[in-house]
């Protein structure tokens, strides 16, 4: 299948498209941090004077902030620099801008830091070597404790059949977007402005506002092409430190990461441990026990909401009796933990999934039947109690094992198939507003948020306003504006953008088409239509061209305005099961079965993933192109989380490997093709009754990689990445 | 030679560009010195492929060459005109195949692919293509629409 054209592929094709990295002001600094020597440590003394004293540089230290800033939300809880306390190497302790980069860091290497290291907590399993009791809660490294449980989980483990116990460990990923963290910000008259390369202008601008204690009217973030996000452009990063040197040098000024720094700062998903218990009697689950620790690097305590969101996905989409589940985000001296992609889900479904893979083959159960049996289907009820909406898992993982068996007849030795399902909540997430405006020829949609690669707003958003309208695509543009003039949205992550700013659209439409009817006396909504190249509006006999339907001031201010909004109602779920700690309720689901074929070699323990295939749950599809492509890539991004990477930090909390040279993705030879299929009909909260994509495709990926090794060689494997020196261990080759 | 100043021929126009220190790269002249921002800065460290331009008609990573190493070369970026042929057909299987998606490591791609087409007197097999891709990173695509766009550019050959 031929994907169709982007509509931007133009500009991409002629590097006309300008990014994060190449916003270019006339009289600009360059910025640079000065990074923290230690990964734990107190200040002892930082001397500016000789950075202050070279030609043409600002310098930023902690003790200008309050003559720079106004008072702020945020202040003690998250300094923008380490005041005394140093949590993490390379925390930023001051800000440094000059005419070039190579001055800003001549000036970062003149400034003297004294430091007094303090113990280093680099590693999760230092901080609690056993598993942690209850009353861990209190524990100072602990950022967030949650517990729940429900039904009589002593009782089914002690009439269970077996109980089998395993535990599992998962690696630290980097997001790896190819263009790093880049912006520009400039001080105008009483504005703050700044121009970045951002999966969320407002989401930015609303940080901005508690960081620096600036109004949100006085702030205004505009949007850049992004060279890909993945989680890691969501919330702000550089953008108040840029602001602060602009205020401070009245002058515009770029702040960019190098590559490393991205390695070194970037906020992801760091290493977790997981205990898996399951009671099985008469072949079915009765109880599942799974204890989790995080690490959350330097999260702030009480603000993590991966654990509370993330130890659900550990229970998986399967029915069971009962169950406890207890998680800690444990906090270290890493930066803190930031969204991956469906952050964490991979590696709870590699958990699960590899784990209910065991359970079943310990029972000697066809393992792919036995999970079929036990998964949700819609209205089933989840552990914490929500009752599951249309849900495409069961038909999807049906197709799975067909597709599975077919290639199971023309295997040779080494070679090895498996089956991986998983979901995730998706929806419209926070709220976003749409606004159109029709022309007498062509339909403008203002928006807020940038296309960030996905096709989500280009395509994506331009497919929903043509099918609303009625209005062809070609006769649609997207047009992007700043936070002070574009509609709200919350932004684009969580697999919610075509989903909320869909809603948001078509609302729009609706009152468009309302008033075209009006002004052709009638009432209802009037059709939009092409005749002879002329844009036309109709209701039933009568018609009249848009251009004769808009009045004077609408023409001159270019058309016909109407605003749509989306803001979902929240979903719950029982909290009498909730024990501690915040749990998250489940909007969309959306399932994800996956198939992999494997080769390992057997004397290195190399595992080469040879055919692909990716069903799923999706609703409905709304541009084939663009969602075949979700696909595609999460599945690649997900191999790299099955198979090679890995973020490793020493015992003082150094980043060895901060390099795409040793940090490994996936490359074009690694990469195998993918079949996909879509699973329609089981409806979600978009337009149409589409679901979120974004990000449910990578969800199955290690799980299936792992699970195709095992039967192609018996190596169980319980930790990632599947690296070939895991698997030779798991194969007692080392 | 620091500090002296370096001819270059950049998509057809000459340029002398002066006062280039001794360590500046390619990648920078061109970005900073140029204004052409076409050519993507991701690793610099020749990992990524992002930076690929080419010089007298070969794939270069521009992050690991030195501007005063290549005086009087002709570059070729990604915002050379539809004159150059390669260049306009490695495009035109992109945009049919839609081969894209960020976009940063599209010109990195579009000219390592273009830099095979030169050097083979615009004829290349799949296989040769492909490895020549290989070591251009992409973390969108998972690299099926640019195989395909590969596949296209080896069988509109034949």
């Amino acid at each position: 299948m031929t994907a169709a054209a982007r509509p931007d592929a133009g500009l991409k094709l002629t590097g006309s498209a300008p990014y994060g990295t190449d916003l270019d002001v006339p009289g600009m600094l360059w910025a640079a941090f000065v990074p923290a020597p230690v990964a734990h440590g107190r200040l002892r003394g930082l001397d500016l004077g000789a950075a202050r004293a070279l030609p043409g540089v600002t310098v930023v230290g902690p003790d200008d902030l309050p003559g720079l800033l106004g008072p702020r939300e945020r202040d003690a809880e998250r300094p923008l620099l380490v005041p005394d306390e140093i949590l993490y190497r390379n925390q930023p302790l001051a800000l440094v801008a000059a005419p070039s980069l190579a001055a800003a860091r001549a000036a970062v290497a003149a400034v003297r830091v004294d430091v007094e290291p303090l113990p280093v907590v680099a590693d999760l399993e230092s901080v609690f070597p056993d598993w942690p009791g209850s009353d861990a809660g209190a524990h100072p490294q602990v950022a967030a404790h949650v517990h729940a449980r429900h039904g009589d989980l002593a009782g089914e483990f002690r009439r269970a059949d077996r109980v089998l116990a395993e535990t599992y460990r998962t690696a630290s990923v980097h997001q790896v977007a190819l263009e790093p963290h880049a912006c520009v910000a400039e001080i105008r008259g009483s504005t703050w402005y700044v121009h970045t390369s951002t999966q969320s202008p407002f989401g930015v601008r609303e940080d901005l506002a508690s960081l620096l204690g600036v109004p949100e009217e006085s702030l205004v973030v505009d949007g850049t092409w992004v060279g890909g996000g993945f989680g890691g452009k969501g919330g702000s990063f550089l953008e108040p430190y840029a602001l602060l040197l602009a205020r401070a040098s009245g002058r515009p000024v770029r702040f960019a990461l190098t590559y490393e720094e991205e390695f070194r700062l970037g906020r992801t998903t760091l290493p977790a441990v997981i205990r898996m218990e399951t009671a099985v009697r008469d072949g079915s689950i009765r109880a599942r026990r799974v204890r989790l620790l995080l690490d959350v690097g330097n999260s702030l305590p009480g603000r993590d909401f991966a654990t509370g969101y993330s130890i659900g996905f550990l229970l998986g989409p399967y029915r069971t009796e009962a169950f406890e589940v207890e998680g800690y985000a444990v906090r270290t001296h890493k930066p803190p933990f930031g969204p991956h992609r469906a952050p964490f889900a991979p590696q709870c479904a590699f958990v699960v999934e590899s784990h209910l893979d065991h359970v079943a083959r310990e029972m000697n159960a066809d393992p792919e039947t036995f999970r079929l049996q036990h998964l949700w289907v819609e209205g089933s009820t989840t552990p914490m109690g929500q009752t599951v909406g249309p849900f495409g898992l069961r038909p999807a993982f049906e197709r799975a094992m067909t597709t599975a068996r077919s290639w199971r007849a023309a295997l040779g030795p080494g070679q090895g198939v498996g089956i991986a399902g998983g979901f995730w909540s998706t929806g419209t997430g926070a709220g976003g507003e749409a606004r159109l405006r029709l022309g007498p020829e062509r339909l403008t949609v203002l928006e807020g948020e940038r296309e960030i690669g996905s096709g989500s707003v280009l395509a994506g958003l331009t497919a929903v306003a043509a099918q609303a309208t009625g209005i062809p695509p070609d006769r649609i543009d997207i047009v992007y504006g700043d936070t002070a003039t574009a509609p709200f949205d919350s932004g684009v992550y969580g697999s919610r953008t075509v989903g909320a700013l869909g809603r948001a659209i078509q609302e729009a439409a609706v009152r468009l088409r309302r008033t075209l009817a009006e002004r052709l006396h009638g009432q209802g909504q009037a059709e939009l239509v092409v005749r002879e190249g002329t844009l036309v509006a109709t209701l039933g006999s009568r018609s009249a061209p848009v251009a004769e339907l808009l009045t004077e001031a609408e023409r001159a201010e270019g058309g016909l305005v109407a605003d749509g909004r989306h803001f979902a109602a929240p979903n719950h779920l029982d909290e009498d099961r909730v024990v501690a700690g915040q749990f998250y309720p489940y909007n969309d689901f959306a399932g994800s079965v996956h198939v992999a074929q494997v080769a390992v070699d057997r004397a290195t323990g190399q595992v080469r993933v040879e055919r692909y295939a990716a069903f799923q749950d999706i609703g409905t599809v709304v541009d084939l192109g663009s969602a075949q492509a979700q696909v595609e890539g999460a599945v690649a991004m997900g191999l790299g989380t099955a198979l090679t990477e890995e973020a490793i930090w020493t015992d003082d909390g150094r980043l060895v490997n901060d390099g795409l040279l040793d940090y490994r993705i996936p490359t074009l030879g690694e990469v195998p093709p993918v079949d996909v299929t879509f699973v329609e009909g089981y409806a979600g909260a978009g337009p149409n009754g589409a679901k979120g994509l974004g990000e449910p495709p990578i969800i199955p990926v290690p799980a299936a990689v792992a699970i195709a090794t095992r039967a192609a060689c018996g190596a169980h494997v319980t930790e990632l990445p599947l690296s070939a020196e895991r698997v030779a261990r798991a194969l007692k080759l080392l | 030679m620091t500090d002296a100043a370096v001819p270059l021929t950049v998509n057809g126009h000459a340029h002398s560009v002066r006062d280039v220190p001794g360590p500046e790269r390619l990648l920078d002249t061109l970005r900073w010195r140029l204004g052409l921002k076409g050519t993507k800065e991701g690793c610099r460290s020749g990992a990524c492929g992002a930076c690929v331009v080419l010089v007298d008609g070969r794939a270069t990573l521009s992050c690991l060459t030195l501007t005063h190493d290549v005086p009087g070369a002709q570059i070729t970026t990604i915002e050379v005109g539809p004159e150059d042929a390669a260049v306009a057909r490695v495009r035109a299987a992109f945009a049919q195949e839609g081969a894209l998606q960020c976009g940063y490591c599209t010109p990195g791609f579009v000219l390592t692919l273009a830099g095979l087409l030169h050097e083979r007197g615009r004829r290349a097999a799949r296989e040769e293509l492909l490895e020549a891709a290989g070591g251009n990173l992409c973390r969108c695509t998972g690299y099926a629409a640019i195989v395909r766009a590969v596949e296209r550019l080896a069988t509109e050959d034949r």
